[in-house]
């Protein structure tokens, strides 16, 4: 260690190794990945989020909501992402490719969320607001996303059915209706070529008998 | 009687130590702010966890935020500020003479811990990036990045200064730490705020960034601790030395490349998740060679100090055993996603760094102010806090990452009763970081009470072992 100029090369080295190898060497396989163009549907998967979802994913980004959920569905034979009905397929790196801020996630203290737009309790809009409103299991209730308005006229379209004081209704606020419309987009389910594992055909017969 | 004591004071305490007085406990002092408020933080989403509805209503303190709050503040509040002043101490002794431009370490210091206050304001305020360890808006990271350039000037210049050719072991370490932070950062910067990458290559870089982060950043600047505090507290000479420097680049080569065993099983190409595995496998080379390079820690007779490194490296030995064996695939798919990798990311931070940096805070404080700590009984309760709390604190998120991995992988349990199966392991996990905070809030007192005696009894030192002389 005496000569400062080796010293100073190896540290440089280093990060430099490790970077081109991992970051780079994923670059040069990933890089290029581009949406599947299906011809018999006419449109490329996975497809672009509405606008309203994209502004939703901001929200679910800055609530840090990446910190109880993934969204990354494992392979069927590793851990129980299948059986759970968090999705029928692995997710593949072409799942992410149209996201700006990918939100894999490290923890499952609450379920996964990548196919979640896809499960029954996301087809109505209004249950999942409500869901926000309230508490469930171990997800605390996010009232700071809703207004409590004073009711002039009629009651809105979109009130909340809960407690509020008389002559008052609660509110979504944008970020909350954004927010439901990304959770709503999450919904990619298509079949890319390499959504499945290989799966050895002596296993699959033994399936079948 | 009173000669000897004094003597050894003289030759102990020099103008490399008192000349970086202020700057130093400036760092120090901020580091243990931070330390508080992270502590804090960790007890609130503890309590979340299972008790949901704590602070739920307060937009700034919704879980995912105060985590991403807690996490910023303990890494980049107290890890920077007491690894840079840690640092900047050994390289100075080593270097054998005074730091220079300490104005530069003032300024750093105040503009990383101004944007430091800023970035967390945004996080709380809604400006928060989706990355692990770079939660921080993208308009505090030029100026943190700057800051740290700032700081670290005097340990280069002390670096490049040094009065002897030949090198220790604590250098080396603390060299790496001060110039590989800064091309990490900026590069995580550049690819995942500036101009981020697409799609899932967002994951792969957070995952370099945040391994790197630990074995080219946080994990040399605690080593750089213990190999200098172990052999100059013992006076005795490190056995197997020739390794330390094959030990030392193993980890500078290979750490980097562990960061993909997070990405087992996820949608990223499956080489890097193997690359990973094997990388934690050579890895155990380098935990082997600082557990035998350091062994002496464990004849350290009575010193506190010694106490609080030994514990540090116990657990920064069985994190990288733990590391490796949580890497192999048949393991990872019960503890990922689980309290299990929380657990194991608190006893490499909270076990092996803040252990190892409390030690060379009591080791160094007494020194740089010439004065001795004003209460024992202070230091040996904040031992004894540090050490339950994060036994505890780590043995029940793990054992909490063992239920809860059970239960995910057992698919005929309800997703809704994993909680409650969860839940009591929580509750306990809650109490040691209860103690935890308790210790560091001592710690915190303990260093301001330090910094503000003015004419307490000057520090007496046990006379300086032999191997001192080769060093100032």
């Amino acid at each position: 260690m005496k000569n400062g100029f080796t010293f100073f090369l190896g540290l440089f080295l280093a990060v430099a190794l490790a970077w081109a190898g991992i970051v780079m060497g994923s670059h040069v396989q990933l890089g290029h990945l581009a949406p599947y163009f299906d011809e018999n549907e006419g449109k490329a998967f996975p497809e672009r989020m509405p606008g309203i979802a994209a502004q939703g994913q901001l929200v679910y980004q800055d609530l840090g909501c990446a910190a109880c959920h993934t969204q990354q569905v494992r392979r069927p034979d590793f851990g129980s992402d299948k059986a759970r009905g968090w999705g029928d397929r692995q997710s593949v790196a072409r799942d992410y490719v149209n996201q700006a801020h990918v939100q894999l996630g490290e923890s499952r203290v609450g379920p996964d969320l990548a196919t979640f737009g896809a499960r029954p309790l996301a087809v109505d809009a209004s249950r999942l607001i409500q869901y926000l409103y309230e508490q469930h299991g171990g997800m605390p209730a996010y009232r700071f996303l809703f207004e409590e308005r004073k009711i002039t006229g009629e009651r809105s379209a979109n009130a909340l059915k809960a407690a509020a004081p008389a002559g008052y209704e609660i509110i979504p606020s944008h970020r909350a209706v954004a927010l439901v419309a990304y959770l709503q987009s999450l919904n990619n389910v298509y079949e890319y070529p390499e959504a499945r594992p290989v799966e050895p055909a002596a296993a699959k017969e033994g399936e079948s008998k | 009687m009173t000669t000897a004591p004094q003597a050894a004071t003289a030759a102990e305490v020099t103008e490399i130590d008192t000349s970086a007085r202020w700057p130093l406990l400036l760092l120090l002092g901020s580091a243990l702010l931070w330390l508080v408020l992270s502590g804090i933080l960790a007890l609130v989403n503890l309590v979340q966890l299972h008790t949901p509805e704590l602070l739920a209503g307060c937009s700034a303190m919704t879980y995912g935020r105060s985590s991403a709050i807690q996490e910023t503040a303990f890494i980049y509040g107290w890890a920077a500020n007491s690894g840079l002043a840690v640092a900047l101490w050994l390289l100075a002794r080593l270097g054998g003479a005074p730091l220079r431009s300490l104005n530069w370490v003032v300024a750093g210091t105040l503009f990383w811990n101004f944007a430091l206050v800023l970035g967390i304001a945004g996080i709380a305020t809604g400006d928060m990036t989706s990355n692990a360890w770079l939660h921080l808006p993208a308009y505090v990271l030029p100026m943190l990045l700057v800051a740290y350039g700032t700081i670290a000037v005097p340990g280069v210049l002390a670096w490049t200064g040094r009065r002897k050719e030949m090198t220790f072991a604590a250098q080396w370490y603390a060299v790496a730490a001060l110039f590989l932070f800064p091309w990490l950062f900026s590069i995580a910067q550049m690819m995942l705020v500036f101009a981020p990458e697409r799609g899932v290559l967002q994951a792969l870089v957070a995952g370099w960034f945040v391994q790197g982060a630990w074995t080219l950043w946080l994990a040399p600047l605690a080593l750089a601790a213990a190999y200098y505090l172990v052999p100059k507290i013992t006076g005795r000479v490190i056995p197997s030395y020739d390794f330390a420097q094959l030990s030392f680049w193993t980890l500078l080569f290979v750490g980097a490349w562990t960061g993909g065993r997070h990405l087992i099983g996820g949608p990223v190409p499956a080489w890097v998740a193997t690359i990973a595995v094997v990388s934690c496998a050579l890895l155990l080379f380098h935990y082997i060679v600082v557990a035998v390079n350091l062994r002496g820690v464990f004849c350290g007779g009575g010193s506190t100090v010694l106490k609080f490194v030994a514990f540090g490296l116990v657990a920064y030995v069985a994190g990288g055993f733990l590391d490796a064996y949580t890497a192999m695939r048949g393991v990872a798919v019960h503890t990922q996603f689980t309290h299990f990798s929380e657990g194991q990311s608190q006893l490499a931070l909270n076990g092996a760094f803040s252990m190892l940096m409390y030690g060379a805070i009591y080791f160094l404080a007494p020194r740089i102010t010439g004065l001795a700590w004003p209460s024992v009984p202070l230091i040996r309760a904040h031992y004894a806090a540090a050490l339950t709390g994060t036994i505890v604190l780590v043995v029940t998120l793990i054992g909490a990452g063992c239920v809860q991995g059970h239960d995910l992988n057992t698919a005929s349990i309800p997703f809704a009763d994993i909680a409650g199966h969860v839940r009591p392991w929580l509750l306990a996990a809650t109490a040691g970081q209860a103690i935890l905070l308790l210790g560091n809030l001592l710690l915190a007192t303990h260093l301001f009470w330090l910094a503000a005696a003015k004419s307490a009894a000057p520090a007496v030192f046990d006379p300086a072992p032999a191997m001192e002389a080769s060093v100032s």
